[in-house]
């Protein structure tokens, strides 16, 4: 499923990242790689979804997340 | 001091970069642009030991793929040979996540060091880092300090020494075995030569090349012959090469660390703070509510200065008289009075208001919150091409532009930053306030309610418009992308740097605006002096004879010399009409009315008497979107750097302003 259908509060693994190069360099290097677990903090429509993952609090902006695909995982 | 040291400072957004630099060079440092480029340039110097050593603070960026220009210049600074050492630095609170730039780094052999920064905001973690172990298994020096505390700057020098004197390039054999199992890497780092881009080895290259790094591939394809350059895309099309890499680098990072980090607390909770700002509802109104308290802050150091200001100003009559009557000829006095002291007393005003808005919005994102807002205000902001963060220079502007000027240097773009200050001359400020409302009232009544209205719509309408006609030369489409940012944990900060780079900041901006204000200045009294004695200025000439022009926008040569002194400052207006309507002397009145005073008691009969109802509206839309005033224009040139966008931005608004009054006073023709 995609990164945004996870509900705040819940866990997840990212499971493979599409998109041009430059979107891939970006969320690489900002953290999220593939296998990487993260948790939603916050999850409203019109912001950037929220997340924390390798001790991290990341915005990201809902457009771009639609390349992220995770799995949901146990907290 | 026989020998310079140049050391360039690489890192992430928010893992200390500019703290550290500020605390290095103090007050000895400079901003411009990189050459060519739209991408601001920061550099500095210090003395230790004998020794001279020259910083550059690179643009922060997350990696260094070739994905924007900061990324590239960074890469092109380190291949330059400029640096004889590189500091990279890393947020030791988010360790394996801010080391990615040290895994971006392996594989280029200039000497370096790395600083695990922010060793305070960990220790609050309950983290604590083995530097020596990750030391050794990297081979350059490795320190865990804080840039915000002083004794540990004797590590720093200590380890920049050592890299220095050791020459030490960054172990990256472990991170290469791991590239190695990605499908391609051998392959591809068979076909480059070894000297291909000095500095940067084959691995680092290949591994970019995977990537599909534009600049790296580019490269390829100029210096390597055509059928490598076939093989080589080959391999890299086969692969999701940036994913295997960036997992690669991850998994190196973990193997680096592991053993080298403890932790005693767990888990992640959002404090008090955040759930306020990321509150669905409520998020907006505390943004807003934060920077107007800025602003109202700013004003406490700021008041000082801005009363030195205002008493320069005062001296203006006492020297011209003394002047006067030591027999000094009255064009020398005029020079004295009107261009030199007056000119000081607006610098003066406005050092303080850029010294109290850089502290309190230095501040704020020193402590982590301008990030917030960045998060806060990022869809909003972004259907005009910026960042979150340009909500603050917008609602700072409505009490003072230049104030909203100076608050964009937390806006690390510069185009962005440049239409941000673009898109906020267009805000009413607290000048236009004092004026507007009490010029409509006089014409129309209780109707100025809706005037006022209608100004705001225009403002917004104004800067949709604006953000479109300058976007495109400004904010390059590929640039448009959403935000993909860290929201840093708050953390205290360094009163002391943060002071030294507010007093750099305020006296580099001195210097800087004192020659444009004073040119201007300079400008206006030449064309509005009496040169020969009964006769008129050059700027009444050309007023009169321009007349039939000027009043299609609905502005009498009266009127339309007044809006021409509100581009110096919008109080000012008001005393130019007083003066002109009833015959009295108009270079006098002019600079007078620039010292703010001078609107005649029965003003409101004057302008009845000669202003018609159209004709007072198209007024009133001029000079609200006019020019801001010569300060402002100095602070934006301070900003922007770039004489060609401050003029471009100043000539936009003057005839956009022309055109809206011209607008409304045609709208007002059919209506009275």
């Amino acid at each position: 499923m995609k990164l945004g259908e996870i509900g705040e509060n819940k866990s997840a693994v990212v499971a493979s990242l599409n998109g041009d190069s430059r979107f891939i360099g970006r969320i690489t290097s900002i953290g999220l790689t593939p296998g990487c677990k993260l948790t939603v903090v916050k999850n409203d429509k019109n912001r950037p979804i929220l997340v924390y993952s390798r001790d991290t609090m990341i915005a990201l902006n809902r457009k771009e997340c639609e390349g992220i695909e995770v799995t949901e995982a146990a907290k | 001091m026989s020998e310079v040291i140049s050391i360039a400072l690489l890192g992430q957004p928010n893992a200390g970069k500019s703290t550290l630099f500020n605390a290095l060079t103090g007050l000895h440092q400079h901003v411009g642009n990189w050459p060519g480029k739209t991408v601001e340039q920061k550099e500095g110097h210090f003395t230790h030991d004998g020794k001279f050593y020259t910083v550059a603070d690179l643009p922060g960026s997350y990696s260094l793929s070739a994905n924007s220009d900061e990324e590239v210049i960074t890469r092109n600074f380190i291949a330059s040979g400029k640096a004889d050492v590189v500091c990279i630095l890393a947020d030791s609170s988010q360790l394996q996540r801010s080391l990615f730039m040290t895994a971006d780094y392996a594989g280029i052999t200039v000497p370096c060091f790395l600083v695990l920064n922010m060793e305070d905001v960990a220790r609050d973690q309950g983290k604590k880092i083995d530097a020596s172990q990750i030391e050794k298994k990297l081979g350059v020096p490795v320190i865990f300090i804080s840039a915000t505390e002083k004794k540990d700057y004797n590590d720093f020098y200590e380890a920049l020494e050592r890299a220095v004197n050791e020459k030490t390039v960054l172990n990256a054999s472990s991170l290469e075995k791991r590239l190695e199992k990605i499908a391609g890497f051998n392959e591809i780092k068979a076909l480059i030569p070894d000297d291909m881009v000095p500095g940067y080895s084959p691995m680092w290259i290949a591994s970019k090349a995977l990537e599909s790094d534009p600049v790296v591939i580019a490269e390829i394809r100029n210096k390597l012959p055509e059928d490598s350059v076939k093989k080589i895309l080959e391999y890299k099309e086969a692969v999701q090469g940036a994913v295997e890499t960036g997992s690669a680098k991850f998994d190196w990072i973990d193997e680096i660390t592991e053993g080298s980090e403890t932790k005693t607390k767990g888990g992640f909770k959002l404090s008090k703070l955040d759930r306020l700002y990321t509150h669905r509802i409520w998020g907006k109104p505390a943004v807003v509510l934060t920077i107007l308290l800025g602003l109202l802050f700013s004003f406490v150091p700021a008041w000082p200065l801005m009363e030195l200001g205002t008493l320069v100003g005062n001296i203006k009559a006492p020297v011209g008289s003394a002047l006067l009557n030591i027999g000094c000829p009255e064009f020398i006095v005029m020079i004295v009075c009107n261009v030199v002291i007056q000119s000081f007393s607006f610098i003066f005003q406005m050092l303080g208001f850029v010294f109290g808005i850089t502290l309190v919005f230095g501040l704020l994102e020193e402590a982590g919150v301008m990030a917030r807002i960045s998060y806060v205000f990022d869809n909003t902001m972004g259907k005009l091409g910026l960042q979150g963060k340009s909500v603050m220079p917008f609602l700072v502007s409505f009490g003072c532009t230049m104030g909203g000027a100076a608050g964009t240097r937390v806006i690390d773009n510069w185009g962005q930053k440049v239409l941000t200050i673009a898109l906020a001359w267009a805000v009413p400020c607290g000048a236009t306030w004092s004026v507007v409302p009490m010029l409509s009232t006089i014409f129309f009544g209780p109707g100025a309610v809706l005037v006022i209205v209608v100004i705001l719509l225009t403002m917004i309408l104004h800067m949709w418009l604006t953000a479109k006609v300058f976007g495109r030369g400004l904010v390059k489409q590929e640039d448009r992308y959403g935000m993909i940012m860290e929201l840093p944990p708050y953390h205290k900060p360094k009163w002391g740097a943060l002071f030294r780079y507010v007093f750099g900041r305020t006296k580099d901006t001195f210097f800087r605006v004192t020659k444009v204000v004073i040119l201007v200045c300079f400008i206006f009294w030449l064309l509005s002096y009496n040169f020969t004695p009964g006769g008129t200025s050059i700027l009444y000439k050309i007023g009169v004879a321009i007349e039939p022009v000027t009043k299609l926008f609905g502005l009498k040569w009266q009127l339309f010399m007044a809006f021409v002194a509100s581009s110096i400052g919008k109080e000012g207006a008001l005393g130019v009409i007083s003066a002109l309507f009833t015959g009295g002397d108009f270079s006098g009145a002019f600079f007078d009315a620039m010292s703010g005073g001078g609107a005649a008691s029965n003003l409101s009969e004057i302008l009845l008497a000669n202003v018609s109802k159209p004709e007072a509206l198209a007024f009133i839309f001029a000079i609200t979107f006019n020019m801001p005033c010569i300060v402002a224009l100095a602070a934006t040139y301070q900003e922007v750097h770039s004489v060609k966008w401050t003029a471009r931005i100043a000539v936009y608004y003057t005839v956009v302003a022309l055109l809206l009054s011209a607008l409304v006073y045609h709208i007002g023709m059919l209506i009275w």
